[in-house]
């Protein structure tokens, strides 16, 4: 294992059986091989329905592949029992999803505290993260705010503020800016380039070039496979 | 922990009509339980204390057969005769009282009609701790009557009024107070045996108490009474109860009386308990997409089982805290108007710590359960499949 890398997908095959007797296969990822390295900013794109939010939720411990590994900082994910994976989900990685994804009865403030209280991080200690996190996303005076009470460009940036509580080592952002207007989506985008610039290493799925722009890497998928690889 | 109790109260708050309908069906389980249960307790202080009253070392004989259940008398009006010196002499047998049931005519200031009246022998007094106002009768006293208050009320009569007893003069010599006392109903004219006797022209008696001497066993009297009433009289005419004997066949009555208002009581506990799964279930299929989403940033399956248990245990308790209450508040209502329409303590206040501590804890308890499997549901959810739910 290199010392860099903080996921890599070893001839990752996931088929999905739905359907009445699970007959019918659905092959989402046929073969990926791929490193993602600690601080790098990758930038995947491709078709609807080529798997690329298959992709992040492997690469996120979100679920196991079908065939071939993947290892988390080395660790081969398929030998993990469900409460580490949880674990690593917790510490280790932060999600953004499209369609922003908050706990709709809770606050913005205890959105972000979320992570952090499945962590069991003291109370005292989550308040104060949670705020110095919602004032870096510039949302200080929205905390009492229920996401129905947020605009879209809002949510998303509570999302990431969620997404950052635990200081993960990787950031999966599906679609971040898919459900925004452009304006909007910059603003976005910013956070989780300055994220990245602090360290994280960010994986975005995106049809949006202003995003791709500011990746370091460029990968493009189809049909489940990686067709293509660019470093920019 | 805490805070997953904050997460699981935010997730009721936000369906406020829905948790409260659900609350409403568990509380309404658990004010069943609650008033049916103090129902029973009530009743059962009232009896044990009338028993208190007579005390444990009285025994009763009656004419008849013991019937199974309630074990009381089979006629209260039969006479029988007894042999009372033979009886007296029996090893252990103390003081020994008798009564008579009978029906009289009565006229008293404009009224006239039969009345229920016992011909009691002087020491009866004693044998139910009958609080007299005014005086007793005397052994040899013909034409001197207690009354109970009630009766003394509808009579119009008070200590020193005369009236007509199958047209003898009697006075009115004491009034006693029948409230605390189940066994000497309030209604009663309480005349000498003798005189009674005497009125009437019968021999009989229509039951005899007997107190065991101090020292002695009653249920061990009570069979040296039976073995001398049978030997005596040549068959078992006659029936020997011990207050403990009664007391045991009231309580064994009452118990039966207790598991079949609880089982009542339980079924409606039941249905709401099948309402908390059913809100769960649909919380659960609701709130798919979030789970996935708790999932996606580390919750751990037993946190997720964790937040809707205690939803669900939440939604038990609520209903149970004020079940409880309602509940408490309708035995409280229950006594209050069995004391004012039947005029005596026929019932004591009946809601022990016990009840409220057993009925909190069991509805949390019924909420958990009901919970139980919509919250393993949740938890089991595949993150994936739960974060494309729409
Ligand atoms: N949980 C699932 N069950 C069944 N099919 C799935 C599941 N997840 C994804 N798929 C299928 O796998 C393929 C890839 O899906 P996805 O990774 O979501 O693609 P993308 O994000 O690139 O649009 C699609 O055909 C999709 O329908
Ligand atoms: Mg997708």
């Amino acid at each position: 294992m290199k010392d860099g890398v903080i996921v890599a997908l070893e001839g990752v095959w996931k088929v999905y059986r739905m359907g009445r007797r699970r007959r019918i296969e659905v092959q989402a990822l046929r073969g990926v091989d791929l490193e993602v390295a600690r601080g790098e900013f990758l930038a995947v794109m491709g078709p609807s329905g080529s798997g690329k939010s298959t992709l992040l939720h492997l690469m996120g411990c979100l679920d196991r592949p079908t065939e071939g590994r993947v290892l988390f900082e080395g660790e081969d994910i398929a030998r993990l029992r469900p409460a580490a994976l949880a674990r690593i989900r917790n510490r280790k990685v932060g999600f953004v999803f499209q369609s922003f994804n908050l706990s709709p009865n809770l606050s913005a403030l205890e959105n972000v505290e979320l992570p952090m209280v499945f962590a069991g991080v003291p109370r005292r200690e989550r308040l104060r993260r949670a705020r110095e996190l919602l004032s870096r996303v510039g949302l200080s005076e929205r905390e009492r705010h229920l996401p129905s009470e947020l605009s879209g460009g809002e949510q998303q940036r509570v999302a990431i503020a969620r997404a950052l509580a635990n200081s993960p080592e990787l950031l999966l952002a599906d679609e971040p800016t898919g459900n925004l207007d452009s304006e909007t989506g910059k603003g976005i985008l910013s956070l989780i380039s300055e994220a990245n610039r602090e360290g994280v290493a960010v994986v975005v799925v995106t049809h949006d070039p202003e995003v791709a722009a500011c990746a370091g890497r460029h990968l493009r998928i189809r049909d489940g496979r990686i067709v293509e690889v660019t470093d920019v | 922990m805490f805070d997953l109790f904050r997460i699981a109260l935010r997730g009721l708050l936000h369906r406020k009509k829905r948790s409260w309908l659900t609350i409403i069906g568990v509380l309404i389980g658990i004010t069943a339980v609650v008033a049916l249960i103090s129902l029973g307790i009530s009743m059962q202080l009232a009896v044990e204390r009338s028993f208190e009253d007579l005390g444990y070392d009285v025994m009763m004989i009656f004419p008849g057969e013991v019937g199974g259940g309630f074990g009381g008398p089979t006629s209260l009006t039969a006479s029988f005769e007894i042999d009372l010196d033979a009886l007296s002499r029996v090893e252990g047998v103390g003081e020994i009282g008798l009564i008579s049931y009978q029906s009289v005519y009565v006229k008293a200031d404009g009224n006239e009609g039969f009345l229920d009246a016992l011909g009691v022998s002087g020491n009866i007094f004693d044998f139910f701790k009958l609080e007299v106002e005014g005086r007793r009768f005397g052994p040899d006293e013909r034409d001197a009557v207690v009354l109970g208050s009630e009766v003394a009320k509808e009579l119009g009569l008070g200590v020193g009024d005369i009236l007509e007893i199958e047209g003898h003069p009697f006075t009115v010599v004491g009034i006693y107070s029948a409230e605390d006392r189940l066994n000497v109903r309030g209604e009663s004219i309480l005349m000498p045996l003798a005189a009674m006797r005497e009125l009437l022209g019968i021999k009989g008696v229509s039951m005899v108490l007997v107190r065991a001497r101090p020292g002695y066993d009653v249920g061990e009297v009570a069979k040296r009474v039976e073995e001398f009433l049978y030997k005596s009289r040549g068959r078992r005419d006659l029936s020997v109860q011990t207050m403990e004997e009664i007391h045991e066949a009231v309580q064994r009555a009452l118990g039966i009386l207790r598991a079949f208002l609880g089982g009542i009581a339980g079924i409606s506990l039941l249905v709401g308990g099948i309402g908390v799964m059913n809100t769960m279930y649909t919380a659960v299929l609701e709130r798919t997409r979030e789970i996935g989403v708790m999932k996606a940033v580390g919750a751990r399956n037993s946190q997720i089982l964790l937040i809707f248990l205690l939803e669900s245990g939440l939604m038990g308790l609520v209903g149970g805290a004020l079940g409880t209450v309602i509940g408490a508040l309708l035995n409280v209502v229950a006594v209050i108007a069995a004391r004012a329409s039947l005029g005596a303590k026929v019932l004591e206040f009946g809601i022990p710590w016990w009840l409220v501590v057993g009925a909190l804890g069991f509805s949390f308890l019924v909420g958990c359960l009901a919970g139980l499997l919509p919250a393993r549901s949740a938890a089991k959810l595949d993150p994936v499949e739960a974060l494309r739910y729409e």
